[in-house]
């Protein structure tokens, strides 16, 4: 065991060349098969990016006049997948509020885990079994370095967000809620953190209160503030909005609902892949993420709780893993993380969801934010001047940001038409539908939006390029007016 | 241009039954690829490396043998799916789509009821069928989606006027045909599949009805039981046919009779909390038009949090002067407040329509 982690520390010394230059994909495999393949290769990427041979690079980069390549350009030749055409036009992607694409670094984890120590966790003493639990917790330790909690055993690795909130739901919310405890949450919540909290509630006979938006077309947070009371027991709110674009101040909100006992769950899906998240910095009891959202692979996400909190929860899933003596007729627990991860995990993919995080801390969270910022107000505002558009959300203003997203309707069209067409005519995808915030649609008075969102790997070009299209797209449909 | 698309058009006709992915293929193991000719197959490059099919006629169509023979669909849709295919370009054939959309004649806000409505669409379409004098199935359609009304005329236009057997022999392939690029994988999302699905289902249903001859108002529990229960996987459901055969009235009056039954229903026997919110906006907002529908059993999965009587969901039309000059958030704003009691002791949705007189 000793000799692995020698050979690892050893490994991650390495830095890898980046994987645009064509011979690259051939030194990492010829490398010896370490964990340092799943290290990001960006450093390389910027000092090699003017030099790259790759011609996809080339078509793609649009140098500004100080010759600087964007976030968006120098990462773009990480990801195959957006190197393609769609219905004969090349492929925009902008639906990453939905999903994120992953880098080869990613997908290189997950397929080098299969290939070369693929065993199962924590209950073998062989040398494969070892080195895939060494690697799983390892992971666990990225993510929980990665949000700032204080100990890797507060992470619990889960199918995905929605998984962690019914975790939180069952195994918290069913042994913690009486009648008439009170859980506050917003009208702008996804699907995932409203239904579970419906479910539990018929079940205790706890209520749900529902925050809704104010002017300015955000969750009225002093209405919020105005719902707590000593009968709250839960404020379950988002980070992000994925449809709103709208960012909740959580250290506000924590602070509010600790002075009256009561605990907040957030949904950070759509926070955690875009910016630096500090969940002791926040004070959160719980925080729950998807992997995919992430850079990461899907069938991984994580629930973050208080160690306090996890310790006094009983299991969710019951199996393998999660006890510590099993009998005919009773068991004991095993101590969280464990107690909470019944049956044999996604271990590829939580060691992708690893490598994932070192790829978007090679670059810097913060270098993330910034990046986005600047593309979310050229999103808005690019869109902004397409006529008779309605986005929905806040205005981006000096205290206001938004995230890199949009959502919004054309008058007189239904989304649904627009992003067919963008999709057949123009390769450009983007999501039509409610988003799984259907009580935010009906509060709002529409049936559905359309949906454009970025992540770091898009450009202005991108922007460009859907803005063009959209435009199209509603001539054509005029057209037949 | 034209020949590729032509090209990439029969290779539709390929699309659904033949092993060539829809989508272009992920590239190999990415140990090997190098990503800057990351070039999937797409599939014009397939296309071009094939020459185009002679002109479809289904015999010598090059359609693969699971694709049901052209001859087999009624012959409004064999003439539909004959323009379609000499349509060349894809842009062109959206046009032509949004063309029948235009020209598809607008159904009643009558009959736009929960018993015809599509479900699981994201855009809203509703479908009516109804027997004419020769005993063949007519069908009327709308959607708020004009793409969708497109499909939605298509298949008006070419399953009306013939009869129930044959409509409900007709194969979704077909689809693959017109070069759309529609999607036959069944699925919640799919309009299209789910609107030929239940328009079969609705023909079954008349012929069914037809044969035990029957005029007049059906037992508003039968109305209901014929009507739910539309998302059976097959156009066939032998299940509702014994049903309905059991008490006749099923031609041209069940719509109409289903229809009138759910409102009358929903209405008349509004319970107190019903009552109460028609009382507070009849009061404050003087509405010249005032729809309350109590649609909380759609929810029975989770109503009655509070063990309130069922009365948690609620589809409201407002038609009031109070409404002028205020934008849609507004009204809704108006509403949630005038209702405020009512959300704070057990009401949990409302669907709101809040219009002008002039918008009316």
């Amino acid at each position: 065991m000793r000799m692995t982690m020698a050979m690892e520390g050893a490994a991650l010394k390495l830095a890898p060349p980046g994987p645009f230059r064509p011979n690259s994909a051939l030194a990492l495999a010829s490398a010896a098969a370490s964990s340092s393949s799943s290290r990001a290769s960006f450093r390389r990427l910027s000092s090699s990016a003017a030099a790259s041979s790759s011609s996809s690079v080339l078509a793609d980069s649009d140098p500004s006049a100080s010759g600087s390549l964007s976030l968006g350009h120098l990462t773009r030749p990480d990801f195959p997948i957006l190197h393609q055409e769609v219905n004969g036009s090349k492929l925009v992607y902008l639906d990453n509020a939905a999903t994120s694409q992953k880098p080869s670094s990613v997908l290189k984890a997950v397929l080098e885990y299969y290939e070369a120590y693929n065993s199962n966790v924590h209950r073998g003493i062989h040398f494969l079994s070892v080195r895939a639990t060494d690697e799983y917790e390892l992971a666990r330790k990225k993510v929980a370095q990665f949000i700032n909690a204080g100990e890797s055993r507060d992470i619990i690795f889960t199918r995905n967000a929605t998984e962690a909130i019914n975790l939180v739901a069952h195994s918290w919310g069913l042994s913690n809620l009486k009648p008439e405890d009170e859980i506050v949450l917003t009208i702008a919540e996804h699907h995932s953190a409203i239904v579970p909290w419906q479910i539990v509630s018929k079940k205790t006979g706890a209520i749900l209160k529902f925050v809704d938006l104010d002017g300015g077309e955000v969750p009225d947070v002093s209405k919020l503030r105005g719902m707590l009371s000593k009968k709250t027991k839960l404020v379950v709110v988002h980070h992000v909005s994925n449809m709103l674009a709208s960012i909740l101040p959580i250290e506000d909100i924590v602070q509010w609902a600790h002075d009256v006992q009561a605990k907040v769950l957030v949904d950070a899906c759509q926070s955690v892949p875009h910016m630096a998240v500090d969940v002791k910095a926040l004070d959160v009891d719980f925080l729950v993420a998807s992997s995919h959202k992430m850079c990461g692979p899907t069938g991984i996400g994580f629930l973050y709780g208080k160690s306090e909190l996890l310790t006094s929860m009983p299991p969710f899933l019951g199996g393998g893993e999660m006890i510590a003596d099993v009998f005919l007729d009773h068991s004991t627990y095993a101590e969280p993380p464990s107690r909470f991860e019944a049956g044999t995990p996604a271990i590829g993919e939580a060691i992708g969801l690893g490598a994932a995080i070192d790829y978007l801390s090679e670059i810097g969270m913060q270098k993330i934010h910034d990046y986005e910022m600047e593309l979310a107000n050229y999103l808005y505002e690019s869109l902004q001047s397409v006529p008779s558009v309605r986005i929905y959300g806040p205005k981006p203003s000096r205290n206001i940001n938004r995230a890199a997203l949009c959502s919004f309707n054309v008058e007189g069209l239904h989304p649904t038409d627009i992003a067919t067409i963008l999709d057949q005519q123009h390769g450009v995808a983007i999501r039509s539908g409610h988003h799984c915030a259907q009580p935010l649609h009906r509060y709002l008075g529409i049936s559905a939006s359309a949906r454009a969102s970025l992540y770091f790997y898009n450009t202005k070009e991108d922007v460009d390029n859907f803005i063009e299209a959209l435009n199209s797209t509603v001539n054509f449909f005029n057209t037949y007016k | 241009m034209a020949s590729t698309a032509t090209a990439a058009l029969s290779l539709r006709l390929f699309a659904a039954k033949l092993p060539f992915p829809r989508r272009p293929s992920r590239p190999p193991p990415l140990l090997l690829f190098p990503p800057s000719s990351a070039k999937p197959i797409s599939f014009q490059r397939i296309a071009d490396a094939q020459p185009p099919p002679p002109p479809p006629r289904a015999s010598s169509s090059p359609s693969p043998a699971q694709l049901q023979p052209i001859e087999d669909l009624p012959p409004n849709l064999r003439s539909i799916v004959a323009l379609f295919q000499s349509v060349p370009d894809p842009k062109s054939k959206y046009q032509q789509l949004l063309f029948y959309g235009k020209n598809l004649k607008p159904l009643d806000q009558a009959f736009k009821t929960r018993d015809n409505k599509v479900e699981g669409c994201v855009s809203q379409v509703w479908v009516r069928a109804l027997l004419d004098s020769d005993r063949n199935v007519v069908f009327e359609a709308d959607s708020d989606s004009v793409l969708t009304k497109g499909l939605a005329a298509l298949l008006v236009q070419g399953l009306s006027g013939s009869p129930a057997d044959e409509i409900v022999r007709v194969s979704p392939d077909f689809v693959t045909l017109l070069g759309l690029q529609q999607s036959l994988t069944p699925s919640r999302n799919n309009g299209f599949l789910n609107m030929l699905k239940l328009m079969q289902k609705k023909a079954l249903m008349l012929a069914a009805g037809a044969e035990s001859n029957g005029n007049g108002a059906v037992p508003a529990g039968e109305a209901k039981d014929v009507g739910i229960g539309m998302n059976s996987d097959t156009g066939v459901n032998r299940s509702s046919v014994s049903e309905s055969d059991v008490d006749g009235g099923r031609e041209v009056s069940v719509e109409k009779s289903n229809l009138e039954v759910d409102e009358v229903d929903s209405e008349s026997s509004l319970g107190s909390r019903g009552q109460r919110i028609r009382e507070r906006l009849e009061k404050e907002l003087s509405p010249i038009e005032l729809r309350v529908e109590d649609v909380s059993y759609q929810h029975a999965g989770h109503a009655g949090v509070r063990g309130s009587d069922g009365e948690t969901h609620f589809n409201l039309r407002v038609v009031s002067k109070e409404f002028e000059g205020k934008s849609l958030v507004k009204r809704h704003r108006l509403i949630y407040d005038l209702l405020q009691e009512e959300l704070q002791s057990g009401l949990h949705a409302l669907s709101i329509v809040a219009k002008t007189p002039a918008e009316s």
